[in-house]
């Protein structure tokens, strides 16, 4: 049984990371890279590192994706700063 | 020395600086206590390195445990399966063995990544952090908004305090508390605009963890003769109030690591006044 979840947490995550690579918009590709931290810390569970897991989730999906959200802000900033 | 000493003095003084550095260092190299090596086989018993208990013991039952050919390394002493809440004195209480092997027989490496951490967030606060910028067009955020983050910033707070002061009994730690206290932070930080916190404080805060990280390990220098050997009795596994010294650095680094993710984010929040040229 769980072998079938660990199978589909797997493709999403591959299919979330193909999109964190190749779409254009930075938002969604920072947002699906946040996702993307969340299943693999699933997997990490499932492979009985509940430790790494923890972390992974803490860090990874949450405060890194809500600093890459703030970065895209500044930066984007200054860009139309830029342009004026 | 001034700016107009000659340049044959200064690299005069700063060779007899190296000389004196280096002879200090060997000497103290050669006053060092040798440390007796350690044999794992013999320090850590092979029932508390197997995860699964149950499993080991009864392979100690049958007379499997050993593989054919192998000898225990003491037969003086028994091994005895390791049972939760009523083991005693054991070399490490922690009640997994990533937490003992990272905390206790790794210390050292974890007093590096931590030094590795606040290098980071010293270096994402003299990038970014400056003053304050006028604040114009920026919406507010509704009432919700403000009161959610406040109450559920106390319960991820306190989380966060749970994860890293039940260390060596959970599967958490330092790391993970802190960056679930940094969140509860940044929570904050979107319920109202122009937040701020004490920066000075986090930084001064976090300063003194890792200081106490750093005097714990001396003490088990100048009482084990050994840099963060650990130096309290270990209990009974399971207990709170176990495990030696693993609690205490812990909780070090939980507030380390929390104060400073939360002056990362503060520095990376709070707008800068300078523009980019």
């Amino acid at each position: 049984m769980i072998i079938y979840v660990a199978t589909l947490i797997v493709i999403v995550v591959i299919m979330l990371a193909l999109i964190a690579v190749f779409s254009k918009k930075l938002l969604s590709a920072i947002i699906a890279s946040g996702f993307v931290s969340l299943g693999v810390s699933g997997l990490f569970f499932f492979l009985q590192a509940p430790d790494v897991a923890i972390t992974e989730a803490a860090i990874g999906a949450g405060l890194s994706t809500a600093i890459f959200i703030i970065a895209l802000k500044k930066v984007k900033k200054g860009e139309s700063k830029d342009e004026e | 020395m001034r700016n107009d000493t000659p340049a044959l003095v200064k690299r005069i003084t700063a060779l007899s600086l190296i000389t004196i550095l280096l002879i200090g260092f060997f000497l103290a190299f050669k006053e060092m206590p040798k440390g007796s090596a350690v044999n794992v086989n013999q320090r850590v018993s092979r029932l508390y390195v197997m995860k699964n208990v149950e499993t080991a013991t009864k392979m100690m039952e049958n007379g499997k445990f050993f593989a054919k050919g192998i000898k225990p390394l003491r037969t003086d002493v028994p091994y005895t399966p390791i049972t939760f809440g009523k083991s005693k004195n054991l070399e490490d209480g922690a009640a997994n063995v990533v937490t003992s092997i990272v905390v206790d027989y790794r210390g050292f490496d974890t007093l590096g990544e931590v030094t590795v951490l606040f290098l980071a967030a010293t270096g994402v606060a003299m990038l970014l952090f400056g003053k304050e910028k006028k604040r114009k067009n920026k919406t507010e955020p509704s009432l919700i908004m403000y009161v959610g983050t406040r109450i559920s910033f106390a319960i991820i707070f306190l989380f966060g305090i749970y994860i890293f002061v039940h260390g060596h009994l959970t599967p958490g730690g330092g790391f993970p508390g802190g960056a679930v206290i940094a969140s509860g932070i940044l929570g904050l930080f979107l319920g109202k605009n122009g937040y701020k916190p004490n920066h000075l404080g986090l930084k001064v805060f976090e300063s003194l963890s890792g200081m106490a990280f750093v005097i714990i390990g001396l003490t088990g220098l100048f009482s084990v003769h050994s840099f963060l050997a650990n130096f309290l009795p270990t209990g009974v596994i399971g207990d709170l109030y176990s495990a030696g010294f693993i609690g205490l650095i812990y909780i070090a680094i939980g507030m380390k690591v929390g104060a400073e993710l939360s002056a990362v984010v503060n520095s990376m929040i709070v707008d800068v006044e300078e523009e980019w040229s």
